[in-house]
């Protein structure tokens, strides 16, 4: 899961950044509204992070140009603004949740994943994939009822894996989830990720569709 | 300026009143010669047909032709004073009126008897107006009779002299002086009635037109007062071309106040939010693992929080102070602040002497009772040594907290300079000067009091005041 933090405070935003990471998250920061439009316009993101007051471009105009363009990112506010003029003003330009600073890091990660899990579909926070079940509120994996250790890497490829469960999810795709911006993956190091995966959970959990990616299935169901 | 003139309405009423009565004054008396005027042509006019008629009695030597004789015009109305003589070398005619009283020589036109006088002749006017009576006084010649015109002191009349072959003949008639003046009266007196009406037209108008011209100016005193109130943002509505350069003035004025606001309201708000950022982030650094075992500093961080979310309330609402204050324990809230200044200041060294007493209540808002004593106490660590003491007692209705540090203090100067009201918002300087004008406002919003002194220990003593509170009421 990768999320686009857009942020013009650089302490602030690293350790967000720093705490999202912890809790397994891939980051990209954007330190200006400018740049933070044109990634979550180009970029494929889990979610983003974005704060109002920001330098070039303010964060409500980003909003809208993402909405106006169709972008489904799910978007969390996060602002110094507490009044409800102004919560009503981000949710009506397109925000789907709002957090005020100061703020809980855990409150943050917990509202982040509600809103990834929600964007893909999943009403409940436990998705089941045969004897794999993720806590997507939690962020913990369990196999066979047990918890599943994971890489950051990994946790990142399943998590994208089980939230499009029994659907082919592009070779790209993935990787956008898994690698942050600068850091660049590519379809070799996914190959040792999946491989990796498939000695935990069972091979046959995780099909390879030739020339297009991969798809995380219950099997013989 | 003060007295009548002081008001426009007044000074307007008063020059117009002033100028109505000049003006209606000089009028009343410029008809007057007028109308005098006006009366002597008329009385000529009959007189000099009266004199017309009889000249044309006179013969060529000087006789009358008593057919001819006749009176005229009023000279018929018996008794109304009106009369005439003919003088010549044949003698005296009078009008009847003449026939009675002789007029005396050398004193101009004769006394004409007065017409209630007349009266009794009044019956026998027919008899006496025939001229073919012989004269009965001899006929003598008057050389001051010859003026065309001109008054004795009760008489008005012409002359006309004629030359015949026997001397001269004068036509005299008169007029006695009361008729031009009833007439001139009958004139005058619905003249300066009228003039008086006029006058009182003027003046009732005047005070309609001052109503009248008054009445934008208290429409906007009323648009003015309904600004205060706050019932309208502007003055609106349509207003008289003479107020509207006005209006506008105390619109921009009132616009400029309402920046001003807002942009004080702004910087509140900036100030508050320029906060929140670095907090979020001390907040998120706090959550790393071992940074805050006991979750302590990340309530400090809630209560700082908690203090600029009231304040940014209190900048938005700019409606400070709610009712209902409940009893606030004095004690556990200065407890709570020196522990928090303890840790914010811990590289300073300094002592904390606590001396309140734990039944201590007073009235007043939670958050601003920290936000008072929170920035005195903060003042007092900045200055102090090495001791800080905070003592509490009741004085009658109120709580007395007095905060002494063991710094060098104020001078009586820069105390006074520190609570100037007008100083409140643009000290931003080091020192006593930024806490200090934040709690007196504060201090005064929860009808408290906030003065400075000397503090026992050396430093400053700040004493602050505040409603009290029994235990019950907590």
């Amino acid at each position: 899961m990768r999320i686009l933090l857009v942020e013009d405070d650089a302490p602030l935003a690293e350790s967000i950044a720093q705490a999202l990471r912890e809790e397994q998250f891939a980051v990209d920061i954007a330190a200006d509204g400018e740049t933070g439009a044109h990634l979550g316009a180009t970029e494929t993101y889990a979610a983003a992070v974005l704060d109002l007051g920001l330098p070039k471009q303010d964060g409500l105009s980003v909003l809208r140009g993402w909405r106006a363009q169709n972008r489904p990112l799910p978007v969390l506010i996060l602002t110094a603004r507490y009044g409800w003029t102004e919560k009503v003003e981000g949710f009506k330009a397109g925000a789907d949740d709002y957090l005020t600073k100061p703020f809980r890091v855990e409150e943050l990660v917990m509202r982040l994943r509600a809103l990834v899990r929600r964007s893909a579909g999943h009403h409940g926070p436990r998705i089941v994939c045969g004897r794999l079940t993720f806590d997507a509120q939690m962020g913990g994996f369990e196999f066979d009822g047990m918890p599943l250790k994971l890489t950051s890497f990994e946790w990142r490829v399943l998590s994208c894996l089980i939230l499009r469960k029994e659907v082919v999810v592009e070779r790209m795709d993935i990787l956008e989830q898994a690698y942050e911006g600068d850091a660049g993956g590519d379809s070799n190091s996914l190959e040792v990720i999946v491989g990796r995966l498939r000695r935990k959970i069972g091979h046959e959990m995780i099909e390879t569709v030739r020339g297009r990616g991969y798809r995380l299935t219950a099997g013989a169901a | 300026m003060s007295g009548p003139l002081n008001s426009i309405r007044a000074r307007l009423l008063i020059s117009g009143v002033l100028f109505t009565i000049v003006a209606v004054v000089l009028a009343a008396l410029s008809i007057r010669p007028t109308l005098d005027q006006f009366v002597r042509r008329n009385v000529d006019a009959s007189l000099e047909s009266q004199i017309s008629v009889l000249a044309r009695a006179v013969k060529s030597d000087g006789s009358l032709d008593q057919d001819r004789i006749q009176s005229v015009g009023p000279f018929v109305r018996r008794g109304a004073g009106w009369a005439w003589v003919v003088k010549g070398p044949a003698g005296v005619l009078r009008s009847q009126t003449v026939a009675a009283v002789e007029p005396r020589q050398g004193e101009g036109p004769p006394p004409w008897p007065r017409p209630e006088r007349d009266r009794d002749r009044d019956r026998m006017p027919q008899r006496e107006m025939r001229p073919d009576k012989p004269p009965t006084a001899p006929l003598k010649e008057s050389r001051r009779w010859r003026s065309r015109s001109g008054w004795n002191e009760s008489f008005y009349f012409r002359t006309l002299t004629i030359s015949t072959s026997r001397g001269p003949v004068t036509v005299t008639a008169g007029a006695p002086r009361y008729i031009r003046d009833r007439m001139r009266d009958e004139g005058l007196r619905p003249l300066l009635l009228s003039l008086g009406v006029l006058g009182v037209g003027l003046l009732a108008a005047m005070i309609g037109q001052l109503e009248l011209g008054l009445r934008p100016l208290r429409k906007l005193g009323a648009s003015l007062a309904a600004v205060r109130a706050g019932e309208q943002r502007r003055i609106e509505g349509k207003q008289p071309r003479e107020l509207d350069p006005v209006v506008a003035e105390l619109n921009a004025l009132l616009d400029h106040n309402e920046q001003a606001l807002a942009k004080a309201r702004s910087h509140v708000s900036n100030l508050a939010h320029g906060l929140k950022t670095p907090l979020a982030t001390l907040a998120v650094r706090l959550a790393e693992p071992g940074r805050d075992p006991d979750g302590s500093l990340a309530s400090l961080i809630a209560q700082i929080d908690g203090a600029i979310g009231h304040h940014l309330g209190r900048a938005r609402a700019a409606s400070p102070g709610a009712p209902g204050r409940p009893a606030l324990p004095v004690r556990s809230r200065l407890d709570d602040l020196v522990a928090a200044l303890s840790r914010i200041h811990a590289a300073a060294g300094v002592r904390a002497e606590l001396d309140v007493a734990e039944d201590l209540y007073v009235a007043c808002d939670p958050q601003d009772f920290d936000e008072m004593t929170g920035n005195l106490l903060d003042n007092a660590w900045k200055f102090a040594e090495r001791t800080v003491r905070v003592t509490g007692r009741r004085e009658g209705a109120r709580v007395v907290l007095d905060i002494d540090d063991d710094g060098p203090g104020l001078t009586d100067e820069a105390a006074a300079a520190a609570l100037v009201p007008g100083s409140r918002l643009d000290e931003r300087g080091q020192g006593h000067g930024f806490g200090l004008p934040i709690a007196l406002e504060l201090a005064e919003l929860h009808d408290g009091a906030l003065t400075l002194g000397r503090a026992p220990i050396g430093g400053l003593r700040v004493t602050l005041a505040l409603p009290a509170r029994s235990a019950a009421e907590a």
